[in-house]
């Protein structure tokens, strides 16, 4: 090697070297990042630190130029920032911090479902790489959106990942737009470390690319209080609560609405919060049907109207009677405000209704003759096809679905007894379900553990 | 055998809650076989005594919050919990003792000091109540609405009450279930051009005029403004008009129309 070549190679290897020592100490990023309450022209971006540092967020419409820097004040470990001002249904790509940096090592990588997962980094403690998401359409706006449902998914354990793995083979380049967590998020105590374990190191790259909602679970609620809104699930979610990403106010993160392209989605809290028939979100909830304009009404809440899965509805002391008022006290409600779909989970089964309306009692006073408006028609494709007017409708009918078994299901030794006779199909499977609403078509199908599409079914307004 | 002691005994033999569910006996059990290894370990009682109360199994909630209370009568958050079972049990006297117990342990706890409100506020001692109330909301970021419609709806009067919402319209923003309920006391108090203000807020914040709209006639209608509620009435067909036809042929406001041209054309 001539000298020279030497001497390059000394300058070289000291100009990297300096430029590494001279790097401040880089904190790393703990949890996250992940995206919340999500708006056509807004986006909140949420991590956590290990040290404290300031909250920025630099983003921009090509992964090259991130052109917009956020600043959020003060600094933490808990970063929330606010980016306004964006466009509706326009990906753009973020990266937290002043400076660019570094790739981190590649841990654990799991490709996200329909995310550009190339040019997405690795999952993994350190910093963050630049990702992307891409902002709702404008409220009203029809048109494909992917809804990824899981049901008391926090069990930390193989069926957990299993499902998660299934789902994403099976949406595989097809985008996740949003996805609905049930509650019972993290068992079993629903404590920060939970959290972390079962949401934010199982989900890293849907969380950092895709917004999540959810509702509270019994296990959420061992550490947290919707009275005060404080703890670890309040803590951990940042959810509209002045009726900014469509819907009515509600003044609270136990319960709230959102819209998404021509859907209406109502989270409630069937756990902690008030569910009689004066209380505060009952009265909210009959203004924010009320208001939507959204050609589909979707609800979600832990607590079942009807089960007899791994918890009994017909059972008063089950769950302290939280199903009995979901179904005596809001179900009459949701179905005259012409909800379509309601989705719930705390049994650890898939359960599916027929097309309903009126059955508020005892899996006993279940008339079928009165309180079945469509059993359904299969369609060669194996879809089970029910029908409505787009003429927004009272007590048309709608289908209840149980979908709790994303972190596992009932006992195979002692199955549960899944005879509800509201129910089309009862099965004792883990799983997750799929919801695709197309314009004026909305199909839901339940995945399960081993990747097998056991019930599809689909609601097309006319 | 003590009143207590039987009490423990059969919670003890109890094995399972009603309607036990499995992750609901795992916990009981991992906490059963911990108390095996530390029979006198009083939060493990504790513990194990929310637990049974979460699925409202008082009797065994309460066997084993006596014997934490036998072991460790000043353990933190214990005299809460035993307040909060009291009150849930309808032992409201009890349930003051407690809380006053935990209140003196612990002073700004808002969750105390809102189920002592609570039961103050069940025993008459309504102005005690209000104050519980005020100061958890000064020790709460975000008090929830449901909270200050339970303190509204101990002022006798309707003025008292509208006062105490204010608050929560600066902290929290328009929340709706605390809009109507303030509507509602306006329109008692015969506050009728504040009560219009309000619909007026409503209105413009909302994609369905209309059902804003109506209710802005009928208010005019209880001030005696017909021609205004008129006015209003044929605004809110108007809205009605500029919605989606499939939202138009919907039976609600289908419903909905034709009583708003029955209110135009006979309000006098």
């Amino acid at each position: 090697m001539p000298p020279y070549h030497h001497l390059r190679y000394i300058v070289a290897v000291t100009i990297a070297l300096s430029a590494i020592f001279s790097l401040p100490a880089a904190t790393a990023i703990i949890r996250g990042p992940y995206l919340q309450s999500a708006t056509p022209t807004s986006m909140v971006v949420r991590w956590r630190t290990d040290n404290t540092e300031p909250s920025i967020v630099r983003y921009g419409l090509t992964r090259t130029e991130l052109t917009t820097t956020v600043k959020a004040e003060g600094i933490t470990t808990e970063h929330f920032v606010h980016l306004g001002n964006l466009k509706p249904n326009t990906r753009y790509y973020y990266t937290m911090g002043a400076e660019p940096v570094a790739k981190p090592a590649a841990v654990g990588t799991k490709k996200a479902g329909g995310t550009p997962a190339a040019a997405e980094a690795e999952d993994g403690p350190g910093r963050a790489p630049t990702s992307s998401f891409v902002t709702p359409p404008e409220s009203g706006f029809s048109q494909p959106t992917r809804v990824w449902v899981l049901g008391d998914p926090g069990t930390k354990g193989d069926t957990q990942r299993a499902v998660r793995d299934q789902y994403y083979k099976f949406t595989d380049k097809r985008a996740t737009d949003l996805w609905l967590l049930l509650g019972d998020n993290a068992y079993p105590d629903g404590t920060d470390t939970d959290y972390q374990k079962a949401i934010f190191e199982m989900y890293p790259e849907t969380l950092r690319t895709v917004p999540v909602w959810s509702c509270l679970g019994n296990h959420d609620g061992k550490s947290a209080n919707s009275i005060t809104q404080s703890g670890v699930y309040y803590n951990a979610f940042t959810f509209p609560t002045r009726g900014e990403a469509g819907g009515v106010a509600s003044g609270t993160e136990a319960y709230y609405s959102f819209d998404y392209a021509n859907t209406h989605f109502i989270a409630l809290d069937s756990h902690d919060s008030d569910r009689s028939l004066g209380g505060a979100m009952m009265t909210w909830l009959k203004a924010d049907l009320a208001a939507t304009k959204r050609d589909w009404i979707v609800a979600f809440f832990h607590h079942p109207t009807y089960t007899k899965g791994t918890h009994d509805s017909d059972k008063d002391s089950d769950s302290a009677g939280r199903m009995n008022d979901m179904r005596q006290n809001f179900l009459p409600v949701l179905e005259a405000g012409g909800v379509d779909l309601i989705l719930t989970g705390h049994s650890h089964v898939y359960e599916r209704s027929f097309l309903l309306d009126g059955h508020y009692g005892k899996s006993t006073t279940f008339n079928a003759a009165t309180m079945v408006k469509q059993k359904g028609e299969v369609r060669a494709d194996g879809v089970v096809v029910y029908r409505k007017p787009r003429a927004r409708t009272a007590h048309f009918g709608d289908i209840n679905v149980v979908t709790g078994s994303a972190g596992h299901a009932g006992s195979k030794t002692k199955p549960p007894a899944l005879n509800h006779p509201a129910f089309y199909i009862s099965l004792n499977e883990a799983g997750s379900s799929v919801l695709d609403i197309d314009g004026l078509n909305l199909t839901l199908t339940f995945l399960n553990d081993k990747g097998e599409q056991r019930d599809r079914f689909a609601i097309i307004k006319e | 055998m003590s009143r207590r002691t039987n009490l423990f005994v059969l919670a003890l033999l109890s094995a399972t809650p009603a309607g036990a569910h499995p992750e609901i006996q795992d916990a009981l059990d991992r906490l059963t076989t911990a108390l095996a290894t530390t029979p006198n370990e009083a939060s493990l009682y504790l513990e194990r005594g929310e637990l049974y109360a979460r699925h409202e199994d008082w009797p065994s909630a309460e066997a084993n919050y006596l014997r934490a209370a036998e072991l460790a009568p000043r353990l933190p958050r214990l005299a809460l919990a035993r307040g909060s079972l009291s009150l849930a049990r309808g032992q409201v006297s009890a349930a003051r003792a407690f809380l006053d117990q935990a209140i003196a342990l612990a002073p700004s706890d808002p969750t105390a000091l809102i189920l002592r409100a609570r039961a103050l506020a069940r025993l008459g001692l309504t102005p005690d109540a209000l104050t519980d109330y005020t100061q958890a909301f000064a020790l709460l970021a975000t008090p929830s609405p449901e909270l200050y419609l339970e303190r509204a709806a101990l002022f006798a009067s309707p003025a008292d009450a509208l006062r105490s919402l204010a608050d929560a319209f600066v902290r929290l923003g328009p929340v709706m279930s605390l809009q109507l309920r303030a509507l509602d006391l306006e329109v008692a108090l015969r506050r009728f051009d504040d009560a219009l203000a309000r619909v007026d807020l409503l209105t413009s914040a909302s994609e369905r005029r209309e059902l804003w709209l109506k209710r802005r006639g009928d208010i005019l209608v209880s001030a005696g403004r017909h021609a205004e509620a008129r006015a209003a009435y044929v605004a809110a067909q108007t809205a009605i008009a500029a919605l989606p036809a499939w939202l138009v042929a919907s039976p609600d406001t289908v419903r909905l129309s034709t009583e708003l041209t029955r209110l135009a054309t006979t309000t006098p």
